[in-house]
C-alpha cells in the first residue's frame, strides 16, 4: 500500500470511531485483557507484560455527544473529562476490562474515582507518580508504586508478571517509541516531507493495538514518507505546545499547517512517546523504568520537575528544532497548560521568541477563528 | 503607473479599494454581501474600476481579505482582517498603537508596532453578542433603521444597562427594557455601553495602548464612539469611512507585495505573472 493510502485508511479509522478498532481487536481475542490508560502517561510495559492489551483512552473526539456526563462534571471541568466519562456510560468502554489514572489535575485524579463508584465490574487503577523529584528516595518510591500496581495488573490478567516478559515488553515499546522519533526526526528536519496530521495520524493508531502491529505499520510507513522528497514552502516554522492531555480535533491540526507554518515538534500523545531514549530491559526492569522516569523522561505539564524549568526545555527546543516561533494550543479550562502557559510567556518574551496563543476543545466543529489566528500570526511574521 | 486593488469580503458589505503606485486612493467602492463570493468580488473590483477609469487588466495586483477571502479566485494573494485593518489603521493615522475593529460578525482587538506590525491582538468568541449584528438585531427589535442607530444614543439620557454577554439573552433584556418603558434612545445607548465594555475587555488583554484607532461598520455610528471614549477614557480615532479600512490595508500590502516583486522580476508588471511569483 502506498504511503498516501496508508495514512488515508488510518485517518478515517480516526474519524469515523477509533475505539471500535479495539472492540474488534477484543472480539477477536476474547481471552486478553484490555485496560485503558487515561493521558498522560501510563507505563504500559507493566500491562503488556501481564499478556494484557494498554489503549490509550484519548476522550470521545468531536462526534459524541455529551448528554450525560455534563451532569457529573461543572461547566468548567475540560472536555476530555467529560467525555471520557460519557464513553463509558454509554457502553462504549464495553471492551475494557480496567482502566488506569494518575496524578495529573484535579478533575482527572476526580474521574478516577468516580469511574470506580459507577464502573464496578471495570479494575480502575491510580498510579500516585512521585510529585518529590529530587528526593534520594523517589526511585525507591515509585519502584515501590510500580509493583503495587502490577499486583492490581496480575490479578486481573490472572498471572504473574516475570521479569522476563517485562524485560519483553520493554523492548517492544522501546522499538515503537524510537520508531516515532523517527517520524519526528523527519518533522522537524524535512517537514515538507511528513505533515503533522500524518505523523499524529501515525502516532495515534498506534494507541489502539498492540505495539508489534503498530511497528509493523511505522516500519512500512517510514519507507514510504523517506521516498518523498517534497518541495519546501515559504511557511514559518513552528513548535507547538500545550496539547499533552486532551487532543485536538484532526481538521484543527490540519488548519493549523495549512494557514502557514511547518509544527517541527509538538507535545500530542506525550504519555506515548515519554522516553526521549531507550529505558534499559537489563537488570530490574521495574526499577529501571521507575529510574528512566526520574531521569530520562520529557518535560510535561503534569510533571513538577524543580530541577530545571520547563521553559528552559521548550526554549531550547525552539532552538535545536530551528524554529522561529511557537504556538501555544491548550484545551479550554486545562489547568496544568494554563499555569505552564503564564511561565511560558515570560520566558518567551524575555528570550524574543514570538508566540500565539490558541484555546481548543476536543469537541469543536468551526476552525475558522483558529485558523484566521495563525494566519495573522504567520502574516505578522511574513510582513515584517 | 503600477495599480494595487484590496478586496474586503466582510460577512455584510464586500469592499473595494484601488491606490495607485505612490499609495494615493483612486477608487473605493462596496456592495451588500451575497452568497456567490466570487461574482460579488467581481462586482465591487468593476465599480472601483469604473470610478478610477481603469480596466482590470490595470491592476497588477490583488489581495482579498475578510472571511471570505478564499474565495476570490482571481486573488493574487489572500490576507487575514486583522493584518489588514492593522496596516489601513496606522496608514490613516500613523500613531495608532491599538486598533479596535468591530464588523458586523466579529470583534477584534490588536496591539501593533509603528510599522502596522500586529504584535498581540484577541477576537470576540463564536458568538456575535460583542459585534455589529447584535445592533442589528436589537435595532430591528426596536423597530429603527441601523442608520438611526448612532444619532439616537446619542440623544440618550439615563442609558439603560444590558450585562448580558449572550445576544439571545441580551434581547430578552432589551424587551424588559420596552416593556418597562424605557426610551428606544436610552435602550440603544445601553447597547453601545455594553459593546464597549466588552471592547475594553478585548483591548486591556491585548494590551491596550495610545492611540486607539476604531474601525470597522459599527464605527459609524456616533453613539457608539461616544460610549468607547468614556468607557476608554479618552479620544479615538475613526475616519470618515471605517468599514473601508481593512480594503485599504489589503490594498496596501498589496502594493507592498507588488513592489517586492518587481524588485526580485523587475518587468513583471501582470496580475497573472505575478500571481505565479507570490504563490
Amino acid at each position: 500500500m502506498g504511503i498516501d493510502s496508508l495514512i488515508a485508511r488510518y485517518r478515517e479509522i480516526l474519524d469515523e470511531s477509533p475505539l471500535d478498532q479495539v472492540a474488534e481487536w477484543k472480539a477477536k481475542h476474547p481471552g486478553t485483557k484490555v485496560v485503558g490508560c487515561y493521558p498522560v502517561y501510563s507505563p504500559v510495559e507493566l500491562i503488556h507484560a501481564a499478556g494484557m492489551l494498554p489503549v490509550g483512552i484519548v476522550g470521545g473526539g468531536n462526534r459524541l455527544e455529551i448528554a450525560h456526563a455534563d451532569s457529573r462534571f461543572q461547566s468548567f471541568v475540560c472536555s476530555i473529562v467529560k467525555s471520557t466519562l460519557e464513553l463509558a456510560m454509554v457502553d462504549k468502554l464495553a471492551f475494557l476490562d480496567g482502566i488506569v489514572f494518575h496524578s495529573i489535575c484535579d478533575p482527572a485524579r476526580n474521574l478516577g474515582s468516580v469511574y470506580k463508584r459507577n464502573f464496578p465490574r471495570l479494575m480502575v487503577e491510580y498510579i500516585h507518580f512521585a510529585q518529590n523529584l529530587t528526593s534520594p528516595h523517589t526511585i525507591d518510591y515509585l519502584t515501590a508504586e510500580y509493583r503495587r500496581l502490577m499486583t492490581s495488573y496480575e490479578q486481573l490478567a490472572g498471572k504473574p508478571i516475570t521479569d522476563d516478559a517485562l524485560r519483553q515488553s520493554i523492548r517492544i515499546y522501546n522499538e515503537q517509541r524510537q520508531l516515532l522519533r523517527e517520524l519526528y526526526a523527519i518533522r522537524a528536519e524535512k517537514p515538507q516531507n511528513l505533515s503533522t496530521l500524518e505523523s499524529y495520524i501515525l502516532t495515534r493508531i498506534g494507541t489502539l493495538m498492540p505495539p508489534d502491529e503498530h511497528i509493523a505499520i511505522l516500519k512500512e510507513a517510514l519507507a514510504g514518507i523517506r521516498q518523498r522528497d517534497e518541495r519546501p514552502k515559504d511557511r514559518i516554522k513552528v513548535v507547538l505546545e500545550g496539547s499533552f492531555c486532551e487532543q485536538p480535533p484532526l481538521e484543527l491540526i490540519e488548519g493549523l499547517e495549512a494557514a502557514g507554518c511547518y509544527i517541527l515538534d509538538d507535545d500530542f500523545l506525550l504519555g506515548w512517546r515519554w522516553f526521549p531514549a531507550d529505558v534499559p530491559a537489563e537488570g530490574d526492569p521495574v526499577r529501571n523504568l521507575a529510574e528512566s522516569y526520574l531521569h530520562q523522561s520529557v518535560y510535561s505539564g503534569v510533571k513538577h520537575d524543580t530541577r530545571e524549568r520547563k521553559s528552559k526545555h521548550l526554549i531550547d527546543k525552539v532552538k535545536e528544532t530551528g524554529a522561529a516561533a511557537v504556538l501555544i494550543l491548550a484545551a479550554k479550562f486545562c489547568e496544568p497548560a494554563l499555569f505552564d502557559y503564564a511561565l511560558y510567556r515570560q520566558a518567551l518574551e524575555k528570550a524574543g521568541i514570538p508566540h500565539l496563543y490558541l484555546e481548543f476543545e476536543e469537541k469543536m466543529w468551526i476552525f475558522d477563528k483558529a485558523r484566521t489566528e495563525v494566519e495573522t500570526f504567520v502574516e505578522s511574521m511574513l510582513f515584517d | 503607473m503600477i495599480f494595487a486593488a484590496g478586496i474586503d469580503m466582510g460577512a455584510k458589505l464586500t469592499k473595494a479599494v484601488i491606490l495607485d503606485g505612490e499609495r494615493r486612493v483612486v477608487a473605493k467602492s462596496s456592495v451588500r454581501t451575497r452568497p456567490d463570493f466570487a461574482a460579488i468580488a467581481q462586482e465591487v473590483l468593476d465599480l472601483a474600476l469604473q470610478q478610477a477609469g481603469l480596466k482590470q487588466t490595470d491592476v497588477n495586483y490583488i489581495a482579498t481579505t475578510g472571511f471570505g477571502r478564499y474565495n476570490v479566485p482571481f486573488r493574487d494573494i489572500q490576507i487575514t482582517d486583522i493584518t489588514c485593518v492593522a496596516r489601513g489603521a496606522v496608514f490613516l493615522f500613523p500613531k495608532t498603537r491599538c486598533v479596535l475593529d468591530i464588523g458586523a460578525q466579529s470583534t477584534r482587538a490588536l496591539r501593533i508596532s509603528e510599522t502596522g506590525k500586529v504584535l498581540e491582538f484577541r477576537t470576540n468568541d463564536k458568538c456575535a453578542a460583542g459585534a455589529g449584528g447584535f445592533i442589528e438585531r436589537a435595532a430591528k427589535y426596536l423597530e429603527v433603521t441601523i442608520e438611526q442607530v448612532g444619532d439616537l444614543s446619542m440623544q440618550a439620557d439615563k442609558p439603560q444597562t444590558i450585562s448580558s454577554v449572550c445576544a439571545v439573552l441580551a434581547e430578552s433584556e432589551i424587551i424588559n427594557h420596552v416593556s418597562a418603558g424605557e426610551s428606544v434612545e436610552n435602550i440603544l445607548r445601553g447597547v453601545h455601553i455594553s459593546l464597549a465594555s466588552r471592547a475594553l475587555a478585548l483591548l486591556k488583554r491585548a494590551g491596550l495602548e495610545e492611540e486607539v484607532t476604531f474601525v470597522g461598520g459599527v464605527a459609524h455610528q456616533k453613539g457608539m464612539v461616544k460610549a468607547l471614549e468614556e468607557t476608554l477614557k479618552k479620544k479615538v480615532n475613526v475616519s470618515d469611512q471605517p468599514e473601508m479600512v481593512g480594503a485599504l490595508g489589503a490594498a496596501l500590502l498589496a502594493l507592498k507585495r507588488l513592489e517586492k516583486v518587481r524588485l526580485e522580476r523587475p518587468g513583471t508588471t501582470q496580475a497573472g505573472e505575478l500571481s505565479a511569483a507570490a504563490s
